[in-house]
């Protein structure tokens, strides 16, 4: 399930990113292109990253 | 730390030295005077030709050879004639970028070597075998995905490539529009190279210097999954990323896709440039390596239970730095052969391509070996190497559009960053990655692709525009307002947000088909034996692991 909440997260990253075209400032884009860059490292570092640390081989000793 | 210091007094008092002789200017030299006169196509007829005598007494100092009886003639009653010439002309000019293009791609394949001795070098002598037969076997599976599908994806709607004399069928983009502007989402001509009129000597030379380029990208992968990714999935995650996920990327940066189009469609610059891979082939690959090396798990023995780290050593250093060495030698076929050519179109600037390679490969060793130097008394012979690396893989992208000063900050920048990223990764992530590609080809590639958008001079024209937009490419640092900024970030956006979810989502497939991990057994006896039959070194007495 999280591994699912994780793709969805990370690519809606991407769609944050595009979806900055629709704006015209350039300050603007710059910051909701970065916003959907954050999105996407937060769904692969802080949800499927952990999701699989959760059941790392060397935790189970 | 001491003899760091006096080291880099030196240096400094070496560079001043080195620095002196550049007060002395040379003189110019004088201009012609004459005026140029127009020939005719008697001056072409007339023009004197070795006589069949001369010529069958040998031509020893070349002088007899390649005249004007070598320009192929249209009427040979008439002779030749200044269209003729014209002709001569024009095929040789399409004949030396051909010959560029071409030997270019052949180092770029010699890289193979490379990273096999690298990734090889780097794992424990229990896994050799496993692990050169994975680099050796990206170039055949890779290359079979390439040619059946992934080249028509890539370069199917490129269009002409006017340096390789154009690519004329190679002409159909598909095309959806979003925000009121088309955007090219993948090629269409070319499956099996012959699909469409694609059987071309233009569109065969361009097929073979873009598929070395994609085995490069599938060979990063095995470096971070060896010594525990089970072969049959390995040959399955190949396929796919040469035949989509690779393609996909390249079209929309190289092929005639939407992010080579936010200039032209958006104002952002000369849209999204990279113009020999950094993101295209080094993130591609780098950001495929995180997705699997994250699925697949760290090797056993890699952390204790406290999740304290712990090194697994290379089984041989020699033969790292060799590979090392070949990849520095192949890189001035990946930059420089990516002007598609080495006369017109500005194709001269392949001296300064070639130039900032270098310079980043030496900034970037030098930075990573003096970061290690300084944290852990050592100037560590593999990070040194991966340093090298990096530098190599920043200035990969911006390669063609900076100047040879900001050339050394991006290598300098990329060999300090390579270490930190491995330390990262290592550490925080707790992504088991053998030999570091993940910060090697994944965060230096990105760190590539965002350096244009700084440091882009603006003084480069190739044939005046770049993605269909006048001008050249100009970062933040020499005057543009941030536009080609954005659409650089908007490229690492694609990357980190689609490229890592593609790659991830298709490998999830493989890891339910087939598993993508070897059993705990056979990771302790080493894969050589369980995965393809045999020692990679059978006279060496391997430790096993309890």
């Amino acid at each position: 399930m999280m591994i699912l909440v994780g793709i969805l997260i990370t690519l809606s990253g991407f769609v944050i990113s595009v979806l900055s075209l629709a704006l015209n400032s350039n300050a603007a884009r710059l910051g909701v292109v970065l916003l959907g860059l954050a999105v996407s490292l937060f769904g692969i570092i802080g949800v499927l990253n952990r999701a699989y640390l959760k059941n790392a081989i060397w935790k189970k000793g | 730390m001491k003899i760091v210091t006096k080291s880099l007094l030196t240096l400094c008092f070496g560079a001043l030295c080195c620095l002196a002789p550049l007060s002395f200017a040379q003189t110019p030299a004088a201009a012609p005077t004459t005026a140029p006169k127009a020939i005719t196509d008697a001056d072409v007829a007339g023009a004197p030709v070795p006589s069949a005598d001369a010529r069958s007494k040998g031509d020893p100092d070349g002088s007899l050879t390649g005249t004007a009886s070598d320009i192929a003639v249209t009427d040979t009653k008439k002779g030749a004639t200044i269209g003729d010439l014209v002709n001569q002309v024009g095929q040789n000019k399409i004949a030396i970028n051909f010959v560029w293009t071409l030997v270019a791609g052949f180092l770029v394949m010699f890289m193979q070597a490379g990273f096999a001795i690298v990734e090889t070098g780097l794992c424990r002598a229990k896994n050799a075998n496993h692990t050169m037969m994975m680099n050796f076997m990206v170039y055949g599976v890779g290359m079979l995905a390439y040619w059946l599908i992934g080249f028509a994806i890539q370069m199917g709607g490129v269009g002409a490539v006017a340096n390789l004399g154009g690519t004329p069928p190679l002409n159909a983009e598909h095309i959806i529009t979003l925000f009121g502007k088309p955007f090219g989402i993948f090629g269409q001509n070319g499956l099996f190279l012959v699909h469409r009129g694609t059987y071309d000597v233009s569109v065969m030379v361009l097929f073979l210097f873009q598929m070395v380029f994609m085995d490069t990208t599938t060979t990063i992968v095995t470096g971070s999954c060896c010594e525990r990714w089970k072969y049959a999935a390995f040959i399955i995650s190949t396929f796919f990323l040469g035949a989509f996920t690779y393609p996909l990327f390249a079209n929309w940066a190289w092929g005639g896709g939407w992010l080579a189009n936010l200039g032209t469609n958006f104002g952002l610059g000369k849209g999204y440039c990279d113009f020999a891979g950094s993101g295209v082939v080094h993130s591609v690959g780098g950001i495929t390596a995180l997705a699997v090396a994250m699925m697949l798990g760290p090797r056993i023995g890699k952390y204790e239970r406290s999740g304290k780290s712990n090194a697994i050593l290379a089984h041989d250093i020699v033969i790292v730095l060799t590979g090392c060495f070949i990849l520095a030698f192949g890189w001035f076929g990946f930059n420089p052969g990516s002007t598609l050519g080495a006369s017109g179109n500005g194709s001269l600037r392949i001296g300064s391509i070639a130039v900032n390679t270098m310079l980043a490969g030496m900034s970037g060793s030098f930075a990573a070996m003096l970061y290690m130097w300084v944290r852990y008394n050592k100037p560590d012979a593999s990070m040194s190497g991966n340093g090298l690396l990096a530098g190599l893989v920043a200035i990969t992208a911006p390669s063609g559009f900076v100047n040879p000063v900001a050339s050394v900050i991006i290598g300098l920048i990329a060999g300090v960053l390579v270490c930190i990223s491995v330390e990262f990764v290592d550490r925080v992530l707790k992504v088991d990655d053998p030999v570091g590609a993940i910060s090697v080809h994944g965060a230096n590639g990105l760190w590539g692709v965002i350096s244009i958008g700084l440091f882009a001079d603006g003084k480069r024209h190739y044939g005046g525009s770049w993605n269909g937009v006048a001008g050249s490419v100009t970062g933040l640092f020499y005057g543009d307002n941030g536009g080609q900024l954005i659409a650089q970030l908007l490229g690492v956006a694609t990357l980190v947000g689609f490229v890592f979810t593609m790659s991830f989502v298709f490998n999830l497939f493989v890891d339910w088909m087939v598993g993508q991990r070897v059993s705990a057994k056979s990771e302790l006896e080493g894969l050589d034996l369980p995965e393809m039959g045999a020692l990679g070194y059978p006279e060496f007495e391997l430790k096993a692991e309890m």
